[in-house]
Order: C-alpha cells, then sequence, then structure tokens
C-alpha cells in the first residue's frame, strides 16, 4: 500500500507491505533515495496495549494514535504528529481544489477552552496578525491573531462560550 | 488529634495529604468539582463530596460551600493544599470562626506576608537582606548617581509604573548612567504616562533560591535548608533541587538563620517558604517574598531531611512542638524534582485531553506524586501539572542520572508532555555544572528547533510506526465496509459451520 507523509517540514513516500512474518517498509525522503526495512514481527508487536517495536537492537515502546490522516506517534517521552495519505485521501484532495486555506474558510478552536473576549464582529474587515479573540485554556490566555487580510463572514462565539476543540470559531468572506 | 480532615484541593496535593492521613489513621475527605469525578483524588479518599461547576471560583475557591460540606462530613480541620485557598485570609478567618482548624499559619502570617511590598519593608525592619534600592522615587540625575553610587554598580532603572519589560534600564558603570535614567523616565512618561523611576541593584546572574521553615504554637522555628528553583518558564518553576550547588557551605547556614529570623519575627505557625533572589556571582542573596503554605517542591525537602512535612503540618495544627530541633535536620544526599505537565514541550502551551497509556517509572529511590492514569482525562480548568517525580540520590551526579534513568521509564501518550524538555534540560552543560539562572530555559530552551529536542529517537521509527499503523487501519476499513455489506451471508455461512 503506497502513502504519502510529512513530518517534521519534510515529504516522504511511503509504502507497506505486509506478509506472514514481516512488515516491509520503505520511506523515501524529498529528494532522497529509498530507504527498505525489512522488519520481522518478532520486532514489532502489540505488548500490553503498547508497541514494542526493537529498531535496530533500540527497544523502543510506542504507542500510535490516528485521525483520518493526521497519526501522533509517543515514544520515548516525545511525540511526533505524521500527516498520512492513503490513495483515497490523496484523491479527496485532489477533488476539492487547491486554495483551501485561502481566503475563504474559518478559524476553528485548536483546543478546548474558554472565549474570554471576541475583539471583531460580523462583516469587519481585518488585517494579517490583527487579534481576533481571547481564548483561555489551563489558566493560560492565549491571544488568536488572524493568520492573513480578509473580511469576517460571522462570528459564531461570545465572550463566556466553552467551546471544544475543532469548534468554529470565526468565518470568513470568500475574496 | 484530628479523626478526619477535609482536603480542600484537588490533583497530586489533595492526594499527597490523603497520604498523610491514611498513614496516621485520620479519614481523608474530598470535594470535587463537576470536572473532577473521575479525578484520582476522589477515587483515594475515604469520602468524597461535590462542591459546585468546573470552574474554581465555583468550587475549589467556594469558601462557603467548602464550610458547609465540612459540617457535613464531620470533619475537624481543612488541609487547603497549595493554590487554591491556601493563602486567603479571608478563608483562614471563615474557618476560626466557624470553629475549624485551619492546617496552616495564622490569619495574622497570611496578612502579613500577602503584600509584596509591605512584607519587604517588614522583613527590611527585621533585619532580613532586601535587594538595595533607592527609597522612594527619583527626581534629578544628581540624585540618580549618588543613589547609584551607594546601592553599587551595575544597577536598574525602573519606571515606578512599569511592566511588561517596558520602563527598565540597566547601567553598568557610571558613564551608562545618564542615557539609562533618561531613557526610563521618557518611557515611563510615554508608556504609562508617569515618569516616576526608581534604582535597584541589578542582579546579574539571579537564581532562585527558597529555604523551608517550619514553626509550631509554642513558639519554635527551624529551617529545613534550602531548595533552588531556578529552571523556570513563564515564571514558574519546573524543576526543584535541594541542596543548591551553587551555595557554599557558610552561605547556607547564614540563609538558614536569616530565614528563621524572619519568620520567628512574624512567629510563624507551620510549613513555609522564604523565597530569596540569589547572586551567583558576589553570592549575595535578598528576601524576595515568603510563602505561607506547603511549596509544590517540599518533596525534594523531604527527601533530603527525611521528615514528612506534610505530618508535621498536622501535628502543628493539633497543637503539638515541633517532632524535630534544628540540630536534628540534617540534609542528607541530593534530590531532585522534575515537573511533568500537560503542556507541548516546545512552546508550553496546555495540553489537555484524554490521557490513553501512562507508564510510571519506578525502582530504587524513585518518588512518583501524580494523579493521571489511563484513560483520564486532563480538564482544561486547571493546572497543567499532572505528575512530579522526584529522586534521590547521595550527590548530585547520581541524582541526575538516577532522574534520567526514570525520564527513560516513564511514557504518556494521548496528550503532548514535556518529559523530553526535561531529557533536554538534564544533559544540558549549564545545568550539569550548576551554573544555570531564571534565564536558562529562556536563553538555552525556549523556541529551541523541535528537532533538537527530539534527539533521542531516530526519526524513522516515528515514520515506520505511523506507517504501520495507517496500513492496518486502512485494512481495518475496507474490510469492515466488506463486512457490513455481507453480514447476511456471513451469517449463513456460521449457520452452515454449525451444522
Amino acid at each position: 500500500m503506497q502513502f504519502e507523509a510529512e513530518s517534521n517540514g519534510v515529504k516522504y513516500e511511503i509504502s507497506v507491505h505486509e506478509t506472514r512474518s514481516h512488515w516491509k517498509v520503505s520511506l523515501r525522503p524529498e529528494d532522497a533515495d529509498w530507504k527498505h526495512y525489512n522488519i520481522s514481527k518478532q520486532d514489532y508487536q502489540q505488548i500490553d496495549q503498547t508497541i514494542s517495536f526493537i529498531f535496530n537492537n533500540s527497544s523502543y515502546l510506542v504507542d500510535v494514535i490516528g485521525e483520518d490522516t493526521k497519526y501522533t506517534v509517543y515514544t520515548r517521552g516525545t511525540h511526533r504528529s505524521i500527516d498520512i495519505f492513503n490513495e483515497e485521501n490523496l484523491l479527496h484532495e485532489s477533488l476539492k481544489g487547491k486554495g483551501g486555506f485561502g481566503g475563504g474558510g474559518s478559524l476553528t478552536s485548536g483546543m478546548p477552552g474558554k472565549i474570554v473576549k471576541v475583539m471583531v464582529e460580523d462583516g469587519q474587515e481585518v488585517k494579517q496578525n490583527q487579534p481576533l479573540l481571547i481564548m483561555e485554556a489551563m489558566k493560560m490566555e492565549n491571544e488568536i491573531r488572524a493568520a492573513q487580510d480578509g473580511t469576517i463572514e460571522k462570528v459564531h462565539v461570545q465572550s463566556g462560550d466553552n467551546v471544544e476543540a475543532g469548534a468554529q470559531l470565526i468565518s470568513f468572506k470568500k475574496p | 488529634m484530628f479523626k478526619k480532615i477535609l482536603v480542600a484541593n484537588r490533583g497530586e496535593i489533595a492526594i499527597r495529604v490523603m497520604r498523610a492521613c491514611r498513614e496516621l489513621g485520620i479519614l481523608s475527605v474530598a470535594v470535587f468539582s463537576e470536572a473532577d469525578r473521575n479525578s484520582l483524588h476522589v477515587l483515594l479518599a475515604d469520602e468524597a463530596y461535590p462542591i459546585g461547576p468546573a470552574p474554581s471560583n465555583e468550587s475549589y475557591l467556594n469558601i462557603e460551600k467548602i464550610i458547609e460540606v465540612c459540617k457535613l462530613s464531620g470533619a475537624e480541620a481543612i488541609h487547603p493544599g497549595y493554590g487554591f485557598l491556601s493563602e486567603s485570609p479571608a478563608f483562614a478567618q471563615a474557618l476560626e470562626d466557624a470553629g475549624i482548624t485551619f492546617i496552616g499559619p495564622t490569619v495574622e502570617n497570611i496578612k502579613s506576608m500577602g503584600d509584596k511590598l509591605a512584607s519587604r519593608e517588614l522583613m527590611k525592619a527585621a533585619g532580613v537582606p532586601t535587594v538595595p534600592g533607592s527609597k522612594g522615587s527619583i527626581e534629578s540625575l544628581e540624585e540618580a548617581q549618588q543613589a547609584a553610587e551607594s546601592i553599587g554598580y551595575p544597577v536598574m532603572i525602573k519606571a515606578s509604573a512599569g511592566g511588561g519589560g517596558k520602563g527598565i534600564r540597566v547601567a553598568h558603570n557610571p558613564e551608562e548612567l545618564p542615557e539609562a535614567f533618561r531613557a526610563c523616565k521618557s518611557e515611563g512618561l510615554n508608556f504609562f504616562k508617569d515618569d516616576r523611576v526608581f534604582i535597584e541593584r541589578f542582579i546579574q546572574n539571579p537564581k532562585h533560591i527558597e529555604v523551608q521553615v517550619f514553626g509550631d504554637t509554642h513558639g519554635n522555628v527551624v529551617h529545613l535548608f534550602e531548595r533552588e528553583c531556578s529552571v523556570q518558564r513563564r515564571h514558574q518553576k519546573l524543576i526543584e533541587e535541594s541542596p543548591s550547588i551553587s551555595v557554599p557551605d557558610e552561605v547556607r547556614q547564614k540563609m538558614g538563620e536569616v530565614a528563621v529570623t524572619a519568620a520567628r519575627s512574624i512567629k510563624y505557625v507551620g510549613a513555609g517558604t522564604i523565597e530569596f533572589i540569589f547572586d551567583n556571582l558576589t553570592k549575595e542573596f535578598f528576601f524576595m517574598e515568603m510563602n505561607t503554605r506547603l511549596q509544590v517542591e517540599h518533596p525534594v525537602t523531604e527527601l533530603v531531611t527525611g521528615i514528612d512535612l506534610v505530618q508535621e503540618q498536622i501535628f502543628v495544627a493539633a497543637g503539638r512542638k515541633l517532632s524535630f530541633s534544628q540540630d536534628q535536620i540534617q540534609q542528607k544526599g541530593h534530590a531532585i524534582e522534575l515537573r511533568i505537565c500537560a503542556e507541548d514541550p516546545a512552546d508550553f502551551t496546555p495540553s489537555p485531553g484524554k490521557i490513553r497509556r501512562c507508564r510510571l517509572p519506578a525502582g530504587p529511590f524513585v518518588r512518583i506524586d501524580g494523579y493521571a492514569y489511563p484513560g483520564y482525562e486532563v480538564p482544561i480548568y486547571y493546572d497543567p501539572m499532572i505528575i512530579k517525580l522526584i529522586v534521590w540520590g547521595h550527590d548530585r551526579q547520581e541524582c541526575i542520572r538516577r532522574a534520567q534513568r526514570a525520564l527513560a521509564e516513564f511514557m504518556v501518550t494521548g496528550i503532548k508532555s514535556n518529559i523530553v524538555l526535561h531529557k533536554n534540560i538534564l544533559v544540558h552543560p549549564e545545568f550539569l555544572d550548576g551554573s544555570y539562572t531564571t534565564q536558562f530555559i529562556d536563553r538555552e530552551i525556549a523556541g529551541k528547533q523541535q528537532s533538537q529536542l527530539f534527539m533521542f529517537v531516530e526519526e524513522d521509527v516515528f515514520l515506520i510506526a505511523a506507517a504501520i499503523t495507517a496500513f492496518t487501519d486502512s485494512k481495518l476499513r475496507s474490510t469492515s465496509e466488506f463486512k457490513l455489506a455481507s453480514r447476511w451471508g456471513k451469517a449463513g455461512r456460521m449457520k452452515a459451520m454449525r451444522t
């Protein structure tokens, strides 16, 4: 199975093939050669709800959480977020067309929190970097600013609202 | 002795207090907000009572409600932990009025140390060193020159109304003073519409060093040596250790004596901490403030002295004399505490959410005070610190190695954690040689490339694990779609197999 991935700012082509006893994983970072790994299932197995991965004789305990195309890999006290697209995802992306993050679109909440203050209103024109609202999460106030110039179509929240991760906060007019 | 104690707090400190209670045969009462029904302190307590909605001011800060629950439960005393109501004179007073024992200092103690400026004046009068500075505001350059000369260079000129880094200038010598003075005055006027300035000694290599003190109701006051807490991010401590490698023995002795003098001057009762700013060049120390409560980092003192500070708090609140005299307290070996927080290790933004896997380190001389468990959802309403890892060693080097070993066993997944940040700090030359100051994180760690923070893992491990999981997920999706479509066929096949 073929994938495309992006990790730490680098794009990869990935191929995964499963046999009875092995995982055959090949990685090709942008502008570099393929690397082929033939990983015995002895060396990569689920133990006590965690993956034990012996890689080049290094023992890793790994946990992977995947949602749609976003995968987060946890190991050795650290984590890495990786975007992975299979053929099906890639097809969807190409149908959507370019400019998904462009002028139109909306601001969503990255984490659950509470809206402390809204500084803009429907129909208002905003400049890049202009503060839009202040959100509080875990005792810390975070000012959220405009990523680029644009016009606000609608503000979906008001101060005092509690919002979930992924909630739509502000939508922008299409240019 | 008390038969039942209510713990007016949550998280790891509530559990810490309950552990002390249980060891003393005292029943513990937990209180919890709507966001904390599943929190570990509720699960470990003997009794538990809901006290209101998730936001702290409607639950953990609700004095009336907590007193009502205390009476209902029949608890005779309340331990406030740290944060929340622990330094509220109103709370301590309300408990006194209700006939409930407050496990902490007196109302007067809290009041006298509550105001930062007033407490510094109070300490100055008691003979405790404070940062040398001008009395009141400075009007003219001549006056500034005189003040700077008597304080000693380098000096810091501060706008009275200043804040957020604005309105502060440093003059390293008399030549730099006129311009610094002028700039500071005009910045004060421009930003704060107030051109009054004052002058203070500029501490070039500041360290945060504090001394644990303990008093009882019989007039005894002792100190339990120092803790160094200079590793801080956003002015919050991240790593604490005892003893401090930077403090020479004779200065340590002096700091302890000064701390006892300070506590004695206000007839302090219970556990408290005198915070000093320490100049790592001149080895001078100056009073900053006093915390009239148990500190987050109290375990490092417990590990080097062998004294259970929470049990001692309970004894003192019950009216007993301190169970140790000054000469019985010794600092043995070295202890380090690492605060594990649910936050992004690179930019320190909080990362609440559901913990999936949680494996805690164990083994010799490793202590865990925490409240995380697999499946627990870290709420957005409270502090992001979820676990404290505390280790002990015969000396600092052994202690650091042990901390590194313990970190290697640590696994928290599902949320971001700063475990890797600690790993990076523990191998940093400035941490290893002890020269780090309170600016260490800002200068050396914050905003550093993620790749530098991730040097403990081979890059391809991330990719291979993600790819194999994505592969398995895709297979699972396609087969489940297939299965859904052919469930009737499957049922038929099952039937055929049975007959």
